[in-house]
């Protein structure tokens, strides 16, 4: 077994071999060259060579899934024997399935031939461009590699998927330092398919180390007010991600308390809000060709015009509750933009604050969050003014997707996703 | 358990290097409202070496567990090492010397089959049904995990070590009056392996009754008022305000970066009252939650007093900063998988408890919360920190009053401590949660109850 497809036929025929109705089979191995950057220095080189299989086996309608990293014959069978035990252990439920034959695929995406020597180059070059650019940014930690992987997806119901991409990696958390003083740690990421950019070019780096910079005094705010909070893209997928999670995912549709489990082709937010989930847009850096329950992956809307389109079901949900199943699984998250720019989005603002990151507790299913301004701004009569410590928000998650004032024309691209900055009212803003 | 393969190594690892296979191994089971949606096994393994070399590391790891692989990973993390230093050329001498010596295995290697955690969590499953039939949904999670290390390190010393951890996370959700749903969850569990923590399932009926009782009232419960209050912190919150708000600002790698604690050094950060410690492997005269014999540097590890008095008196330390700053390295360098570097790591931190009762806190508070049950937490690099509280009560005149619905509590550790004016006589310890900080890490964290000042969340 020297190839990824043979190991996933023998293990698909193992399993069958040893009883299992129907098996699926995702086999990975892959490199990854990795650069660590701590305290503004390099600190570390690091080279991983992965490999994973994840089995899953029905028994008489009931489920076992195992993974292992190690490819060779006997794991292979020890894990094809404990798979098959943790099903035979399970109980029965119709709603497990695997995924029916489509037209089998290869793809690739991603750049395949790494040049770890230019990775090294554009580090380098980050830490001197921010360095000389801004002085007062201390780089607490910075994580670079390159990861490539060769993935394999079989069930027994003829699926094939072969998937081989490979990526940049960037990662920084970092502090604005003035003697004493020191602003709050910010972090960012960027998933990168060629270096011909500078890192500190991508995504919304500059913005983010340049506010840090203004970070370093704050003003913790004194007082409450209901008001308005201008969300930035570097936070947006956070609140985007809760909210789904919340709203539309598996555990609250199966067990129906998501708020919104009624509401499919009905109202839930702003007809300023349409979210989507696009994998296979060219924007983003080796999406999701495949989900782990082996359909074929293909854009979908989730919320048009504020109108929820689709839950973000898996297939095992979807049978059980008899909604729709997601066309993807991916995170990459795309904001519709509006019409109106940045600028003009802060200066209709009277009284609120810009987000930069939000530090709260696990909202309730109900939908109410509170937490942490983190390396945010006050917004007073639409100019941004003081950088906030100390200020705490809080609302309803429902209530805030239906108060959208404004979404902004730009957008930022990281990679991952493609999102503009967002008004929202009614957050509640509390402070010492 | 892990075979010895590294050990014949030693006499080739060069500057310091450490060579370290290791087994983690996760076991998952799941039930929601009586449907199995998790019944998971999976494992990780294999072996890494890491080499420092004039002030920068390379490191290596591979899956496969064999002389040849074992030769591979040595060679490409001195590769790894040699192509960095050769670029940064930074020149800093060799790591300090830690002794030598070796800790053998404590513990059993063992596994828990499948079926006896799904038996487990199918009659939990069941009693909750038929007991308390108005839930909206019932969850219960069982996770087992273990990290075996065997360590071998060319100056400090060898390990063979064991972490076994097994939890029982029990969700439940109720309906407010206004329909809107409402959730509570507990986790119970610790160091072991599942048989020697559960005896069997009746024993968390008692427990289960608790959370449920809690609930209905957190069905009725108010929003908090926003603001800047007066607060008992449950010992539950202790741990992980011991763990967010000072335990990371006072990681020597952070510190190197800008943390707070970075100018504080010998001054009073907290109230007299307050001394803090991550225990290494015994704390007050008992096994800790997670006991740490050696890191994963091969240093010995020994107890980091972080705050005496008020006063914070050191910082956590790999064997690099504890040279940068002159202080003794004490065990704290850990990694989570085998393809995971050291990085400066909590164990068991714990604020020490007091002289006082529970109740007197209680009584010396006029409008104020108790603050019972926290669900996650997060800290900055300047002390700022924030916890989910997702359960409580309103403190009125002395005595507790209403529950509370979720709300965040936050604030800035080192002026927060300050405002500590009582402890409670007694303390609690947890382990159940995943420290993060580019990777997971299992920690225990523990504490009294805690009177004090902090910005609540709420409308």
């Amino acid at each position: 077994m020297k190839t990824n497809k043979e190991i996933a036929t023998y293990a698909l025929d193992a399993l069958k071999k040893s009883g299992a109705e129907h098996a699926q089979c995702l086999v990975s191995s892959g490199k990854v060259d990795e650069f660590n950057v701590d305290s503004g220095e390099f600190s570390l080189m690091r080279t991983l060579f992965n490999s994973s299989i994840t089995m899953k086996a029905l028994l008489n309608g009931r489920k076992g899934v195992i993974t292992v990293n190690k490819l060779d014959k006997e794991s292979i069978d020890n894990a094809v024997c404990d798979c098959i035990s943790a099903a035979d252990s399970s109980v029965v439920d119709e709603a497990e399935a695997i995924a029916p034959k489509e037209e089998n695929e290869d793809f690739i995406s991603g750049v395949i031939t790494p040049d770890k020597n230019k990775l090294f180059d554009r580090i380098q070059e980050f830490m001197d461009d921010v360095k000389n650019e801004y002085p007062k940014i201390v780089l607490e930690q910075s994580v670079s590699k390159y990861s490539n992987t060769e993935s394999v997806f079989m069930n027994t119901n003829g699926v094939n998927y072969n998937y081989t991409r490979g990526h940049y990696d960037i990662s920084s958390t970092f502090l604005a330092r003035d003697g004493e003083k020191s602003s709050s740690f910010n972090g960012y990421g960027v998933l990168l398919d060629s270096l011909d950019r500078k890192i500190i070019d991508v995504g919304m780096l500059r913005t983010l180390l340049e506010e840090s910079q203004n970070q370093i005094d704050t003003v913790p705010y004194a007082g409450k007010f209901v008001g308005k909070v201008i969300i930035t893209p570097a936070c947006l997928m956070d609140i985007v991600l809760t909210a789904l999670g919340l709203f539309t995912s598996d555990s609250t549709i199966i067990d129906g308390t998501s708020p919104w489990k009624s509401m499919l082709g009905k109202q839930v937010a702003s007809d300023k809000l349409s979210i989507s989930k696009k994998p296979l847009d060219p924007q983003i850096v080796c999406g999701e060709r495949f989900t782990g329950e082996g359909f074929k992956s293909a854009n979908m809307d989730i919320i048009k015009d504020g109108i929820l389109e689709n839950f973000t079901l898996s297939n095992y949900a979807s049978r059980k509750t008899g909604f729709p199943r997601a066309l993807n699984s991916s995170y990459n998250l795309f904001v519709k933009p509006g019409e109106i720019s940045l600028n003009e989005l802060t200066k209709s603002c009277d009284r609120g604050i810009l987000l930069n990151r939000f530090s709260g507790g696990q909202p309730s299913t109900n939908g109410d969050f509170s937490g942490v301004a983190k390396n945010s701004f006050l917004i007073e009569n639409g100019k941004i003014t003081n950088a906030l410590s100390e200020t705490m928000i809080s609302g309803n998650l429902i209530d805030l997707l239906n108060s959208i004032i404004g979404v902004s024309s730009d957008t930022i691209c990281d990679g991952y996703s493609v999102l503009p900055y967002i008004l929202f009212d009614g957050v509640t803003v509390s402070g010492k | 358990m892990i075979q010895d393969r590294v050990s014949p190594f030693k006499s080739l690892l060069k500057e310091h290097t450490e060579l370290r296979a290791q087994v983690n191994t996760n076991r998952a089971v799941t039930m929601l409202n009586g449907n199995i949606v998790s019944n998971l096994r999976s494992e990780e393994s294999g072996v890494s070496a890491r080499m420092y070399k004039g002030g920068v590391y390379g490191f290596a790891s591979g899956a496969e567990y064999s002389d040849e692989n074992i030769r591979k990973v040595i060679l490409a993390a001195e590769e790894n090492a040699n192509f960095m230093d050769s670029r940064i050329k930074k020149n800093k001498p060799m790591l300090p010397t830690v002794g030598t010596g070796k800790k053998e295995l404590l513990k059993d290697v063992r596994d828990i089959e499948q079926k006896q955690l799904i038996n487990f969590a199918k009659e939990i499953d069941e009693y909750i049904s038929k007991t308390y039939s108005d839930l909206a949904s019932r969850t219960i999670a069982i996770r087992c995990d273990s990290m075996e290390k065997l360590l071998t390190v060319s100056d400090g010393f060898d390990s063979h070590s064991l972490l076994p951890r097994s939890f029982v996370y029990i969700f439940l959700t109720a309906n407010a009056k206004d329909g809107t749903p409402v959730e509570l969850y507990k986790p119970f569990g610790g160091f072991g392996y599942f048989d020697e923590v559960f005896e069997k399932p009746e024993s968390l009926h008692a427990d289960i009754d608790s959370i449920y009782t809690d609930l209905m009232k957190k069905a009725e419960g108010v929003y908090c008022d926003a603001g800047y209050k007066d607060v008992v912190m449950h010992p539950d919150l202790a741990g992980i305000l011991a763990h967010e708000a000072v335990g990371h600002t006072a990681e020597a790698d952070l510190v190197l970066g800008g943390s707070v604690a970075v100018h504080n050094l010998g001054k009073p950060v907290a109230s007299q009252l307050v001394t803090m410690v991550d225990f290494a492997h015994t704390a007050l005269g008992e096994q800790a939650p997670l006991p740490i014999y050696v890191d994963d540097e091969g240093t010995p590890a020994e107890d980091a007093v972080l705050i005496k008095d008020g006063i914070l008196t050191g910082y956590m330390n790999n064997r690099e900063s504890a040279q940068h700053f002159g202080m003794k390295p004490q065990g704290n360098a850990r990694a989570y998988l085998f393809s995971d570097e050291p990085l400066i790591r909590m164990r068991n931190t714990a604020i020490l408890p007091g002289k006082d009762k529970l109740e007197d806190m209680i009584a010396s508070i006029d409008d104020g919360y108790y603050l019972t049950k926290t669900n996650n937490g997060q800290a900055d690099t300047t002390g700022e920190f924030m916890f989910g509280v997702c359960m409580g009560y309103e403190i009125k005149n002395g005595k507790l009053g209403r529950a509370i619905r979720d709300t965040t509590i936050s604030g800035v550790a080192f002026e927060m401590l300050k405002t500590v004016d009582m402890l409670s006589d007694d303390m609690l310890w947890t382990c159940s949660g995943m420290c993060g900080k580019k990777q997971p890490m299992p920690v225990g964290m523990g504490g009294p109850a805690i009177k004090c000042k902090v910005s609540i969340g709420g409308r």
